[in-house]
C-alpha cells in the first residue's frame, strides 16, 4: 500500500469516533505541552541569567592578571606570545600607578584612576570616543565618559555628601589641561604634580549603572612616573580578546596550560552551565511523567480501536494485506495522535510562555515595589527548537509505546472468527 | 487449477485437558480445473466452510495437501500466504464484508490499494470493473446505502478487481431474496465465460449448485459425490 493512501486510510479511521479522538488527543496536548512548559521554566531561568551575565561585560574578554608560578609580572614577550594564539584578536596591557591621585581642574578635583594603556591595541579591542580623538602628542590622554561628571567643586562635594545629585563640570573637556597628584601608597615619597591635556573623551559604557572615570594615558608614563615616585613599576594585567565568543573557552584552556590564572566568561558559565543542564534533564523527566500518563489514554484508544475494527482487519487480512501492514496501519494511528498532541501542545506552549513572561514579572516587580524591570531582562520561560524536538521526540516516542501492543493484537487477529463478527 | 489431496482436518472440543477430536473432514480428495465453476455442496455441519478455509489459507490442515495453480499453500508463512491470496484468490462472502466506513468504490479498490497500484491507475480499472458489472452509478454509495444485490456486486466486484484465477464464494446468495440470487448467479456465470475466472462456491442450495460445472457434495466429513464434469 502506498505512503498517501495509509494516511487516507488512517484518516478515514479516526474521523469515526470523533469525540474519543479528540479527547485522547487532548491528553497527549495537556501531558507534551506540561512538558514543554515545565522545562521551559529551567530554559528560561538559565537564559535570564546567562544573558545578564553576558551583557554585563565583553563576552570575548579573558582577563589574565599574573602567572601561577610566579609572583613577576607577565612581560612584554610572553604578552606578544599571547597575540599569536589562534583566533586572538588583541592583547590589551594595562597598568596603574601604584599610588593615589587626585585630579585638578581649576576648583574642580576628582579621584584619578590613572590607567597606562596601549592605544594601538585598545582601538583594536573596540575603544570609541564620544568627543575628540586618539592622544597624538606628548602629554595628551583619553578621559572616561564620566570624569567631567567627576570633577567636583569643595561645595559640589559638599552637597553629593549630603546626598544631593550634582552635574559635575558642564563643558567640553577637549583641549583642557588638568594637574594629577600622585602619592605613593607606601613610603614616605612626596607626591609628584604633572599636567596633562584632554584629547577625547570615551564613548559611554553599554550598561546605565556603569562608570568610566578613567585617565588613560600611554604606558610611557609608566616607567617615568614610577621613577619620579620612587616606586617599582606595577604589574602588568594583560587582557586578551578572542575574535568570537566560541573561541574563549578554547584561548582559556590554552593560557591555563600554559601556567597562567585565567577568568574569562566561560570561567563563569561554566558551572552555571552545569547546574542548569542537571535541572533542565530533571524537569523534563517530571514532564515526561506527565506523557506517560496521557499515554494510558492511547493506549485504551488503540486497543478500543482494535477490538471495534476486527472484522475489517479479518477482511483486509482475508483479501491478503499482510500484517506488517496492519501493524503500521495501527502504529501510524497511534503515532498520528502522538503528532497531532505534540503540535498542539507546542503551539498552546508558547502562548503560555508568552503570557508567563508578559505576566511573571509585571508581579514580581509589583510585589517588590518597582514598576519597571531596568535593566535586568526576566524571562521566566524559553521554548528553545532543542525543546520542542525532545518534547516531540518523547511525545511521539510514548505514543507509538503505546500503541505498540494493540497494533500487535490487530496482526494476531484470527480472519475466520473475525469474519463472523457481526456487523 | 485446484488439487486437494486426501485433506483431514479435526477440532477440539471440550475442556483443556479433556479435549476430544471431532473430525471434520476426513481424506478428501478434489480436483477442480482451471475456468471451471465447481460447488461444494452440504448441510451446516458437513465440513464445508472448514474446507474454504483451509483452500483459503486461513487455517492449515491436520493432514494432506491442497495445492493451487501448482503451489503448494499449506506449507506457506502467513505473510506468504497473505501474498499468495492477493495475487491468486477473490473472496464473496454470505454477508458481502465490506468496510462501512468505504463507498462502493472506495471498497471495489482496496484490494488495489493493497497492492500498492497508483491512484490515477486504480481509478481507471476500478470505474471499468463498475461499468462492467453495473454499478457506476452507486460509486459513491457507501454499503448502508446499498440493497443486498448492490452490495453482493460490489463485494464480487472487489474479488474481481486484482484479476485473480480463483474466486472463493461462500454463500454468494445466501442472504439474498430469490430475484436478487438469480442475477447474482446470472452475473458469476457471465464473468466465469468472459473472463475464464474460476468459481468455488460453497453453498447447501441446489438451485446455486446449479450453475456449477462440477458438484462435490459433502457429508459428515467426507465427499459423498461429486466430481464428473457436467454441462450447464
Amino acid at each position: 500500500m502506498q505512503f498517501k493512501d495509509q494516511l487516507g486510510f488512517i484518516g478515514q479511521h479516526m474521523k469515526r469516533n470523533k469525540v474519543r479522538l479528540a479527547m485522547t488527543i487532548l491528553a497527549a496536548t495537556m501531558g507534551c505541552a506540561f512538558l514543554i512548559v515545565l522545562a521551559s521554566v529551567g530554559f528560561g531561568l538559565h537564559k535570564t541569567l546567562s544573558d545578564d551575565i553576558l551583557e554585563n561585560r565583553t563576552v570575548t574578554k579573558i582577563e589574565v592578571p599574573g602567572k601561577e608560578d610566579s609572583d613577576s609580572t607577565i612581560t612584554a614577550q610572553e604578552a606578544e606570545a599571547m597575540r599569536e594564539i589562534q583566533h586572538v584578536k588583541a592583547v590589551a596591557e594595562r597598568s596603574r600607578p601604584q599610588a593615589e591621585g587626585e585630579a585638578r581642574l581649576g576648583e574642580r578635583s576628582a579621584h584619578a584612576d590613572l590607567m597606562f594603556v596601549q592605544f594601538g591595541n585598545e582601538e583594536k579591542v573596540g575603544l570609541a570616543l564620544s568627543e575628540g580623538a586618539m592622544p597624538s602628542a606628548e602629554g595628551e590622554v583619553l578621559v572616561g565618559y564620566h570624569f567631567a561628571s567627576s570633577l567636583l567643586t569643595q561645595e559640589e562635594q559638599d552637597n553629593a555628601a549630603d546626598g544631593e545629585e550634582v552635574d559635575g563640570f558642564a563643558g567640553s573637556l577637549i583641549g583642557q589641561t588638568f594637574e594629577i597628584e600622585l602619592k605613593p601608597y607606601e613610603g614616605e615619597g612626596d607626591p609628584v604634580v604633572w599636567e596633562f591635556t584632554v584629547a577625547g573623551v570615551t564613548e559611554e559604557p553599554a550598561k546605565d549603572w556603569m562608570m568610566d572615570s578613567s585617565i588613560y594615558a600611554d604606558e610611557s608614563w609608566s616607567k617615568t612616573i614610577a621613577e619620579s615616585l620612587g616606586t617599582e613599576e606595577s604589574s602588568r594585567e594583560v587582557i586578551v580578546y578572542a575574535d568570537e565568543l566560541q573561541y574563549v573557552e578554547g584561548i582559556t584552556e590554552k593560557l591555563k596550560r600554559d601556567g597562567y590564572y585565567v577568568y574569562s566568561v566561560t570561567e563563569e558559565l561554566g558551572s552555571m552551565n552545569m547546574f542548569f543542564t542537571l535541572l533542565k534533564a530533571g524537569l523534563i523527566f517530571v514532564g515526561t511523567i506527565a506523557i506517560l500518563i496521557a499515554s494510558i489514554g492511547i493506549f485504551n484508544t488503540m486497543t478500543m480501536a482494535v477490538t471495534e475494527r476486527t472484522r475489517e482487519i479479518g477482511v483486509m487480512k482475508a483479501i491478503g494485506a499482510q500484517p506488517k501492514l496492519i501493524q503500521r496501519l495501527f502504529l501510524m494511528e497511534s503515532a498520528a495522535i502522538g503528532i497531532i498532541g505534540t503540535v498542539l501542545a507546542v503551539i498552546i506552549a508558547y502562548g503560555i510562555s508568552m503570557l508567563a513572561n508578559w505576566l511573571v514579572p509585571m508581579i514580581v516587580m509589583s510585589s517588590l515595589g518597582e514598576e519597571e524591570t531596568g535593566d535586568f531582562n526576566i524571562l521566566i520561560s524559553v521554548i528553545p527548537w532543542q525543546l520542542v524536538a525532545i518534547s516531540a521526540a518523547i511525545s511521539i516516542s510514548v505514543a507509538m509505546i503505546s500503541g505498540w501492543r494493540p497494533a500487535r493484537k490487530a496482526t494476531q487477529i484470527d480472519v475466520i472468527h473475525a469474519l463472523r463478527q457481526e456487523l | 487449477m485446484i488439487e486437494i489431496n486426501r485433506l483431514s482436518h479435526s477440532f477440539a472440543i471440550g475442556k483443556k485437558g479433556d479435549e476430544r477430536k471431532v473430525p471434520v473432514l476426513e481424506g478428501i480428495t478434489l480436483h477442480i480445473k482451471k475456468g471451471e465453476i465447481a460447488a461444494i455442496l452440504g448441510k451446516s455441519g458437513s465440513g464445508k466452510s472448514t474446507l474454504l478455509n483451509i483452500l483459503a489459507g486461513f487455517m492449515a490442515p491436520e493432514s494432506g495437501a491442497v495445492a493451487v495453480g501448482g503451489q503448494e499453500i499449506s506449507s506457506l508463512k502467513e505473510s506468504e500466504m497473505a501474498d499468495f491470496r492477493l495475487k491468486n484468490f477473490g473472496f464473496v462472502f454470505q454477508s458481502f464484508q465490506l468496510m462501512p466506513g468505504l463507498n462502493a468504490f472506495e471498497n471495489i479498490a482496496l484490494p488495489l490499494k493493497i497492492k500498492g497500484m497508483k491512484a490515477t491507475e486504480r481509478r481507471a480499472t476500478v470505474e471499468k470493473l463498475m461499468l462492467e458489472v453495473g454499478l457506476s452509478e452507486v460509486a459513491d454509495h457507501y454499503p448502508n446505502e446499498l440493497s443486498g444485490g448492490q452490495q453482493q456486486r460490489v463485494s464480487i466486484a472487489r474479488a474481481l478487481i486484482t484479476n485473480p484465477p480463483v474466486i472463493l464464494a461462500d454463500e454468494p446468495t445466501g442472504s439474498l431474496d430469490s430475484e436478487t440470487e438469480q442475477e447474482i448467479l446470472d452475473l458469476i456465470r457471465t464473468l466465469n465465460r468472459d473472463l475464464g475466472v474460476t468459481f468455488v462456491i460453497i453453498t447447501h442450495d441446489d438451485e446455486v449448485a446449479g450453475i456449477a460445472h462440477r458438484q462435490y457434495r459433502l457429508h459428515d466429513g467426507k465427499l459423498v459425490k461429486g466430481g464428473q464434469r457436467r454441462a450447464i
